[in-house]
């Protein structure tokens, strides 16, 4: 049970940075995802967390002691990295006893754990094969087995399932979130998947260009995203962003964002966010906030077109057209549509996201 | 991974090709083998015999070149009447030394040239390279005199620094290439995994062991086989095989018989050798270590 601190830490390739200012703290127990996409400097957080990287700036901490300057052997740490970086010529039962030999565990203790391990990983099959003999899959589930054996301070996974397949990340994705509630191992876990962190982690920290961007529990990050780019990387499928304006309609108190044909008439939850806005703004719209109907319901429906039908089996995405604009809206399996034929849309404006077209800043 | 089979398909073009290969493959083994078994079978004839020869032309007296009795008196006297027991270890240390000296120098400063950045890394590399550029005649005056200065000349810890200050650039060179294909991530996994530094860079020796032994090979053979320093850095006190055997030749008296049985004495180490080590040699351990 360890509490992992970063504060104010920077990560400098020459005189590039790569990550910047970065704080953040992982309590002890906690799993913490790290999502980002490809080159934000997740990798580097976490190498600067398992001392291959040297820290540039700034100071990390575990349970309140500095580690800035400990080597990897004295931090305790395991780590799954991203191209597994197995021991080529041991086998894989000794790639994943390494570890607890070099700590002079039992033989017998080592085989119980290796065991274990393997038999979750479903790898147990394979313990006397060479990484050489296995695929990309397989390779993946040793070097998670290598960190799992161990019972160290913190785990830090750098992509671990990402080359699975579907249906074995899916399995993977609940065997490692049940290991790491039943180890209670504070646990970094870095992916670009939104959908690994959302399942997985108690709490996600969002990075974009080595930039922290928000750090919250997964529903507050998909609910309350703090800025337009963390409202467009969360969420599958993603986002609707419209231009809007504000417009004040009949009496001062009665206002209304409108793009194009589309308006919606917002709630009183909303308006005191609008305060001091006028004009430029976007729009955020999930497309599971968004209705559509063949036949206009009611008045605040918009008239548009089917722009394209996507069937996902469960359910629809439909992509409809107006005047001024297109968004993407999910329905039901059921649904039936045409291209080019005539439909309704409406937005629940109790799920709406108002973002200052300015900074892109979440108005709240 | 997938098997790394070549796949092939039966062509008019690939039989011929095949017989061309074979008819190849027997002239060389003939071109090359046959010096080598005209030695081992002289070796072991008496003298009288070994000069015995058919006539030019005259195929069907092939016989003759195998009408013999064996003796191996010329290997008794190699070692009895020359000395052969002392030039042979002299080889055995002086190849060895320099091998070993070479390897755990040439490992090291190989790891560092791999994996360290520095200031002027490239300009250190080429330095050590170019130190091989030069022939071996062309330093041989002054290593000669430094030699001499030292008390070195005419003793087997002289001729091993000789070869080492040969072989160590090279080991060097060979080895930088080894490391630089062995992806860090696994000394930094076994970092992780809890090892020092050092045990990391111990970790990872087995997967350049193909580089140590093709290097271990390289450095053997350029000291058994040299000639140069061994006749002016070893002479006298510090003789090696191939300088005692034109020892052999003398103005007088030719020794043939005794030149064949110190060719296989020079010869047949080397050879054993390379079939211990070839293992080493045909491994590439690495392969699939890393992603993508
Ligand atoms: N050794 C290095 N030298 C110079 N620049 C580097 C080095 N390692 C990483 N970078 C740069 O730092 C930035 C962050 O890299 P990092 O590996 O942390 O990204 P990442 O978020 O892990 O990406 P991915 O999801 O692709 O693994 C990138 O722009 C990368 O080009
Ligand atoms: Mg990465």
């Amino acid at each position: 049970m360890t509490k992992v601190v970063v504060s104010e830490v920077w990560k400098m390739y020459g005189k590039v940075p790569a990550v910047r200012d970065l704080s953040f703290s992982c309590e002890s127990g906690e799993f913490l995802c790290v999502l980002g996409p490809s080159g934000c400097g997740k990798s580097s957080t976490l190498r600067m967390l398992a001392g291959l990287e040297h820290i540039s700036a700034g100071e990390i901490t575990f349970d309140g002691k500095r580690i800035n300057e400990l080597p990897p052997k004295d931090r305790d740490i395991a780590m799954v990295f991203e191209n597994y970086a197995l021991y080529p010529h041991k086998t894989v039962g000794d790639n994943m006893a390494n570890a607890l030999k070099l700590r002079g565990m039992p033989a017998a203790e080592i085989k119980t754990r290796v065991d274990r391990a393997a038999a979750m990983l479903q790898i147990g099959h394979l313990l006397d094969r060479r990484p050489m003999e296995l695929s990309g899959g397989q390779k993946q589930r040793v070097a998670i087995g290598r960190a799992i054996v161990r019972s160290p301070k913190v785990f830090l996974f750098d992509e671990p399932i990402g080359h699975l397949d579907a249906k074995l990340r899916g399995h993977m994705r609940g065997e490692l979130k049940r290991l790491q509630r039943e180890l209670a191992t504070t646990t970094i876990y870095v992916t670009h998947d939104q959908l690994e962190a959302l399942s997985m982690a108690d709490r996600i920290a969002v990075m974009n260009e080595g930039v922290l961007q928000q750090i919250g529990t997964p529903q507050d990050i998909y609910n309350h995203p703090a800025n337009e780019w963390v409202a467009s990387f969360v969420g599958e499928p993603p986002m609707n962003f419209l231009d809007a304006e504000v417009v004040t309609t009949g009496s001062e108190t009665d206002l209304e964002v409108r793009c194009g044909a589309l308006r919606v008439r917002l709630s009183d939850a909303h308006r005191h966010r609008l305060e001091g806005v006028r004009g430029g703004m976007r729009l955020g719209i999930r497309p599971e906030a968004l209705q559509v109907a063949g036949a206009a319901p009611g008045a605040d429906w918009t008239a548009g077109t089917i722009y394209a039908v996507e069937p996902l089996g469960g359910d629809t995405l439909v992509e409809v057209a107006f005047q001024g604009g297109r968004v993407l809206a999910k329905t039901g399996a059921d649904f039936r549509g045409e291209m080019d034929a005539p439909i309704f849309v409406t937005v629940d404006s109790t799920k709406l996201h108002l973002f200052d077209a300015s900074n892109g800043r979440a108005l709240t | 991974m997938a098997s790394r089979d070549i796949v092939t398909y039966r062509t008019p073009a690939s039989v011929l090709a095949g017989i061309a290969s074979a008819v190849f493959v027997v002239l060389f083994l003939i071109w090359t083998v046959l010096p080598i078994f005209i030695m081992f079978v002289s070796s072991i004839k008496d003298l009288l015999e070994a000069f015995k020869l058919p006539a030019v032309g005259d195929w069907s007296g092939i016989g003759v070149f195998f009408d013999f009795t064996p003796t191996f008196k010329h290997y008794v006297d190699l070692f009895t009447q020359e000395n052969f027991g002392t030039y042979f270890f002299n080889s055995v240390a002086s190849a060895l030394g320099s091998a070993a000296i070479s390897v755990v120098l040439g490992s090291m400063a190989a790891y560092a040239l791999s994996r360290a950045e520095f200031r002027g890394k490239k300009d250190l590399f080429f330095w050590i390279i170019s130190t091989r550029m030069a022939p071996v005649v062309a330093v041989m005056v002054p290593l000669f005199a430094i030699f001499r200065y030292g008390g070195l000349v005419g003793t087997t810890p002289g001729l091993i620094i000789a070869y080492t200050t040969f072989n160590l650039p090279f080991a060097i060179w060979i080895l930088k290439g080894f490391f630089d294909n062995v992806p860090y991530e696994i000394e930094e996994a076994s970092m992780v995994d809890g090892s020092t530094r050092l045990q990391a860079f111990k970790a990872i020796i087995p997967l350049v062991s193909p580089g140590i032994g093709a290097f271990l090979v390289l450095c053997v053979l350029f000291a058994w086989n040299d000639f140069l320093f061994a006749s002016i850095i070893g002479s006298g006190g510090a003789k090696t095989l191939p300088v005692a055997t034109s020892g052999l030749v003398q103005p007088q008296n030719i020794q043939w018989g005794k030149i064949m049985a110190a060719g296989v004495v020079t010869t047949l180490p080397m050879m054993l050798l390379g079939l211990v080590i070839r293992r080493y040699l045909v491994t590439g351990l690495t392969m699939g270590a890393v992603r993508g």
